[in-house]
């Protein structure tokens, strides 16, 4: 529970409990059907998530964006480290590459439905195109930036160019990599709700654009609040791994100097 | 055990030229000799580092050739390691002091695990940082670091040591000690030492020849013997007659050049009309 509210966040825990106040306040006072009170939202929120609408809406989004996070992490490693090793290569391809990256992840989309039709692949497929270029990048720059001496030291100590690799060149971009995967992990967030909301028959991005073209504003509102809360624990359940991992890098930039 | 007077590594007309034309080694020769203490000195920017890395066979020569053993080096060879002066940027932060100091010897299928883990143990042991073998470098003072870039050197059992202007990035008491912590590491392994160094009272104090490098693109300029004293302690040795000739001597070799390589590179004065003056000068 601490890791939720670190920073010492009585005042944090507060604000967002005073600002439910006034929302809640604002909903009785000057009722509209566009917004409603908070306790109609949270009312409505429990009893569609804690039933099997969870299972119908949230856990195929979740599903799919896992899926298009997990090949954009793979795929986007992999060519980083191969980019970032060969400078040649990573001069060759680096205009191609902002190009590319430069592309908002959301005007494939139509290309999506056009060349694999609506339905998951093409989810995979967006998502990952978005959620790809951070971590290729960043992946791409921390094994660009291998201090020499450490290579160096590699070959001193006759390392083969395939441990070179795994001993010292991906954990010397680890913490990059994991910056890159980080942005990754929030824009595959927005990938998988934007491609429900287009092409879709399920899904949150699906469910919250429904509530609002039947007049479901509690439910859509719900909608909004439920992914809200999914993103949040999500990168938390991020941070907290990659603080595990790169624990190393964690204590060495927090030393004193 | 190689006998004393062999001759370990034999550099034999060493030249760099790197890609794009600079010449940063023109010629260099030198031999070291088994458990030999060798210093190179050199003003800065004569091509120290880049020496050492050729010889190394991290950089290929342009001209001339090493030899260890007679045999020449196309490869890192390893009987021979080298020790960088960034500590920080050569160590493994991800690592502790024991995990960088085991590294090198994990591939090594010659040596049986609990060698390995004695080799590393007897190697934090000689300089000093038993207590800190958990711990990771960056939790360490430079000169810790530094230990510990020179433990892992040792622990991969070399027959000679390449060490790059090893104590530059630290301060001079801890200097101090790590030049006598190099002397006796050289006594307990038998690791022959190769050290580059700018400052020449340490290549004095520390070694058996110095080998004198003129201004880029460099040359030997003189092979001195060292006969002081052995074994080499900071108060006496530095304060025999003997250790302030030598000095002396380097010091006037390198600065005289400096001198003429500067003065190659001087800019002239501008020419300036003479100003007529009026009225009497103040003052």
């Amino acid at each position: 529970m601490r890791f939720f509210f670190n920073r010492g966040n009585g005042l944090g825990v507060g604000t967002v409990a005073a600002l439910l106040i006034i929302w809640e306040l604002y909903g009785r006072i000057h009722p509209t059907v566009y917004v409603p009170a908070f306790s109609t939202v949270f009312v409505t929120f429990i009893h569609e998530w804690f039933s099997p609408t969870f299972g119908q809406q949230a856990v195929p989004s979740l599903g799919r964006m896992i899926i298009g996070y997990t090949c954009a992490s793979c795929i986007g490693i992999a060519i980083g480290i191969f980019i970032g090793t060969f400078k040649r290569l990573y001069q060759l391809l680096d205009p191609v590459l902002q190009f590319w990256r430069a592309i908002p992840a959301t005007a494939i989309i139509p290309v999506g439905i056009l060349l694999i039709g609506i339905g998951d692949p093409m989810k995979w497929v967006v998502i990952a195109f978005g959620s790809i270029w951070p971590i290729l990048i960043n992946t791409a720059d921390g094994a660009r930036l291998v201090p020499t001496e450490r290579l160096d030291t590699a070959r001193i100590f006759g390392l083969s160019p395939l441990e070179t690799l795994v001993r010292v060149i991906v954990p010397s971009a680890a913490p990059m990599i994991a910056a890159g995967m980080r942005t990754g992990l929030s824009i595959a967030f927005i990938m998988i709700v934007v491609s429900e909301m287009i092409g879709s028959t399920d899904g949150l991005g699906y469910y919250i654009l429904q509530a609002q073209r039947t007049f479901a504003i509690p439910e859509m509102y719900g909608g909004i609040a439920l992914l809200a809360i999914l993103g949040y624990l999500l990168n938390t359940l991020f941070v907290w791994c990659e603080h595990k991992v790169l624990a190393w890098h964690y204590g060495q930039t927090t030393r004193p100097a | 055990m190689a006998n004393p007077s062999e001759v370990l590594l034999d550099v034999k007309g060493l030249q760099k030229r790197y890609a794009d034309g600079t010449l940063a080694v023109q010629e260099i020769t030198l031999n070291v000799r088994a458990r030999e203490f060798v210093s190179i000195v050199g003003p800065s920017g004569c091509g120290k580092t880049t020496l050492l890395k050729t010889i190394c066979a991290l950089l290929a020569p342009t001209k001339g050739s090493v030899a260890l053993h007679g045999t020449l080096i196309t490869e890192p060879p390893p009987q021979m390691v080298l020790v960088f002066q960034d500590y920080a940027r050569s160590l493994f932060p991800w690592l502790s002091v024991m995990g960088n100091v085991v590294f090198p010897l994990r591939k090594r299928k010659d040596i049986s695990q609990e060698e390995k883990e004695q080799a590393c143990s007897r190697a934090i042991a000689a300089v000093g940082l038993t207590k800190f073998a958990k711990h990771y470098p960056w939790q360490l003072s430079g000169g810790m670091q530094q230990r510990v870039a020179i433990a892992r050197a040792v622990a991969f059992r070399p027959e000679i040591l390449l060490l790059d202007e090893p104590f530059a990035s630290v301060d001079a008491l801890t200097r101090a000690d790590l030049e006598d912590l190099t002397l006796h590491l050289r006594d307990e392994f038998g690791i022959t030492m190769l050290l580059v160094t700018h400052d020449i009272d340490e290549a004095v104090y520390l070694s058996d020849r110095v080998f004198v490098l003129s201004t880029p693109p460099s040359t030997v300029l003189e092979e001195i013997a060292i006969p002081l004293k052995q074994p080499r302690d900071q108060v006496r040795t530095r304060s025999e007659p003997g250790f302030l000739e030598l000095r002396n001597h380097i010091h006037g070799l390198i600065g005289k050049r400096q001198e003429e390589h500067a003065r190659a590179f001087t800019i002239p004065d501008p020419v300036t009309p003479a100003l007529e003056l009026e009225g009497d000068p103040v003052g």
